[in-house]
């Protein structure tokens, strides 16, 4: 009996040590949908089965107020290991010291990986680039055709892009040529940005001193954007432009790679045209965004963070997230190698296009850019402002933030 | 059996605690915060004395959420307070399957507010039910949908939120009624009274407790409208009220919690006041009566 009991002893002894020997980790990531959460768990559960001496703890976390309760996570102080960050969120951070500087262990090369641009603030690196995103122009075949365009049209100049919009208006009262956005918040922006960047224009001076929101080319891009909201727009949510779209209403829109997800699950049936955003000259520059992995300054755990973050942006553990997702743009470049992104034309558009983006400054008072920029467009499309005015008071209001 | 007062202290110290913790030292600490220039994030901070209440004055988004907050206030209380009488004057009536009217007024109450705001986005919609109905009496609505047009999004919300709100108000008048005796309106009856002579001679007057804490508990609750604006459009198409402009300032664009503090202070001053002037008026014209 004295044996048994100090077998029993010893086993639990030797167990608890063990336990107690693991490293736990947190992360907080915002991937919930039920097509994609398992693919998540899964890569972390053979995560732990690479690093036996690391647990992670999973957090989900939803668009609608991930960010608030990062912010209020981060400045208590507490908060996760590993954070997942939408690349408008990092400056923020990393401008107030929430972020550990990742620049002594991450050696970003562009043959490798795309995004670090976006995770780079005043030089130093804060975050790592897991998925990235972008838009694309997808076009309705059947309407071009209609409209007497050949099969193989897609317009390359946003003057061909224009005069195509218009002869699809005109061939129906209830047919429009371009999906526009009504003044949805964090959304409106990211569908004037490509037309503003395709026509040249910038929001500051490239030495960052000054904010040039309202220069010429920027107004033309704005009545260009209003020309075709004004005249062949069909202005709803963006849940509802996709839904007019696929049900034949639409010529044009904007849209990510949600949209070719959509398409798959729900099986419509759409004669489906995806093209590089069209500029001045061809082609032009898309929004560029995406998600990132980094690491809360306030973690102990520094070490098995980064080697939790490594894992999950592998080229391998990316193409297993992109095919749950359906996701287009995985910014390992390897990954993109895979012959699921290369046998499939509309990803291929994606990641071709990935390559003709800008990003947003990285600034830590984006949040606020993005708003006057968002209330600029509002103004001139919704609004009795003229795009000029508009513009020229949003610049007015980030010049006067930048000056305080 | 009479408690000691130490008992009774002890007894009420759950809710002392979480009041004092919960309440009160969030309310006094943002009244600080409010002459500070916190913000959420920075790890330091400046006491700027009453320049945030003056940065205030002058934020045309802020006097804009104000106005559009006074639009929301002013129009729904009026309408809110007449149609909550009117349905409870009908529902008081003795008739047949009364009990279903009762409860199918005080539904929408009931209903979460998150619930009833995605319904009514998806009613306010171009090609809608809404937009449909317009269209078959012969008026012509917004083209791209009633939340999607500045002339229409603010007054759509508060069309919602009356008809969320007036089963709830409609219950209070109606228990405000059944207290009023009957014997005035028998002897109102033998003076040969008509209805419209008792209704003002009696059940106004008597009601008029009643309206007053319905208009003040509805004007407090309409200047902290929130949910809706936050569900339905996010403050866009000029429907930004003060609760969602703090709410911005704190929590969305710079986490200026000084300033959104301010703001929230300056807000509740507006509404003290707001409650003291329907108090007065109120009260004044019973004395009137």
């Amino acid at each position: 009996m004295f044996r048994i009991c100090l077998l029993t002893l010893l086993a639990l002894i030797v167990t608890g040590s063990h336990v107690a020997a693991k490293t736990t980790i947190e992360w907080w990531q915002f991937w919930t949908d039920p097509s994609v959460k398992p693919t998540i768990r899964a890569i972390v559960d053979d995560f732990e089965k690479a690093n036996p001496d690391i647990e992670v703890k999973l957090t989900d976390l939803t668009w609608a107020n991930g960010h608030e309760k990062i912010v209020i996570a981060l400045a208590s102080g507490t908060g996760p290991d590993v954070l997942e960050l939408g690349s408008d969120w990092i400056a923020q951070f990393a401008a107030t010291g929430h972020l550990r500087d990742l620049s002594e262990h991450l050696s970003p090369d562009s043959n490798e990986s795309q995004g670090y641009g976006m995770a780079t603030y005043e030089g130093r690196l804060y975050a790592k680039p897991w998925i990235l995103g972008t838009r694309v122009m997808f076009a309705n075949r059947d309407l071009l055709t209609r409209a007497g365009y050949n099969p193989e049209f897609a317009p390359a100049t946003l003057d061909q892009f224009k005069q195509a919009a218009f002869k699809i208006t005109a061939l129906d009262k209830e047919i429009y040529g371009w999906g526009s956005n009504a003044a949805e918040k964090h959304r409106l922006y990211k569908k004037y940005l490509p037309f503003f960047w395709s026509q040249g224009a910038q929001i500051f001076t490239d030495d960052k001193r000054y904010c040039v929101l309202s220069s010429d080319k920027a107004i033309k891009a704005l009545q260009l954007y209003k020309e075709l909201h004004d005249s062949c727009g069909y202005v709803a949510n963006q849940r509802g432009i996709e839904d007019a779209f696929l049900d034949g209403k639409i010529g044009f829109l904007i849209s990510g790679d949600w949209l070719l997800k959509r398409i798959e699950l729900e099986q419509r049936n759409i004669n489906l045209v995806s093209t590089l955003f069209p500029g001045l000259k061809f082609p032009g520059r898309s929004f560029q965004g995406g998600e990132f992995l980094a690491v809360n300054a306030a973690s102990d755990q520094a070490e098995a963070a980064m080697k939790l973050i490594d894992f999950v942006t592998s080229p391998e553990a990316q193409v297993r997230f992109c095919k749950a997702n359906r996701s287009a743009n995985p910014s390992s470049k390897q990954a993109q190698q895979d012959d699921y992104f290369q046998t499939n034309l509309h990803l291929q558009t994606f990641i071709k296009q990935m390559s003709m983006v800008r990003h947003p400054p990285v600034d830590p008072d984006w949040v606020y850019i993005e708003n006057a920029i968002e209330e600029a467009v509002e103004e001139a499309l919704f609004g009795s402002g003229l795009p000029a005015e508009a513009l020229r008071q949003a610049r007015q209001k980030i010049a006067e933030l930048k000056q305080k | 059996m009479r408690l000691s007062r130490s008992n009774s202290l002890i007894l009420s110290l759950p809710w002392l605690v979480t009041f004092i913790l919960f309440w009160l030292f969030p309310l006094l600490y943002s009244l600080i915060m409010g002459f500070s220039d916190y913000r959420l994030l920075a790890t330091d901070f400046d006491w700027i004395g009453w320049d945030n209440y003056r940065e205030l004055a002058a934020d045309d988004n802020f006097l804009s959420a104000l106005k559009n907050t006074f639009v929301f206030v002013l129009g729904t209380i009026p309408v809110t307070t007449v149609i909550a009488l009117a349905l409870a004057l009908f529902v008081s009536r003795g008739f047949k399957g009364r009990g279903l009217f009762r409860a199918g007024f005080f539904l929408p109450s009931v209903t979460s507010m998150v619930v009833i705001a995605l319904i009514f986005t998806n009613l306010y919609q171009r090609g809608g039910y809404i937009a449909l109905l317009a269209r078959f009496a012969g008026l012509s609505p917004p083209e791209h949908g009633f939340l999607f047009d500045r002339a229409t999004a603010l007054y759509s919300i508060m069309a919602m939120d009356v008809w969320m709100s007036v089963g709830y108000y409609m219950l209070i008048f109606l228990a405000g009624l059944k207290a009023i005796p009957d014997e005035l309106y028998e002897a109102a009856e033998l003076n040969g009274a008509g209805w419209w002579r008792r209704f003002w001679s009696i059940t106004l007057p008597l009601l008029r407790p009643v309206a007053l804490f319905i208009i003040v508990i509805n004007s407090i609750k309409s200047f902290q409208v929130f949910v809706e604006i936050f569900v339905m459009t996010k403050g866009k198409f000029d429907t930004a009220t003060a609760v969602y402009f703090i709410y911005e300032q704190g929590l969305q664009t710079q986490f200026r919690f000084g300033y959104a503090s301010a703001a929230a202070y300056l807000l509740f001053v507006i509404i003290a006041m707001f409650s003291i002037v329907q108090f007065v008026l109120l009260r004044r014209r019973r004395a009137l009566w």
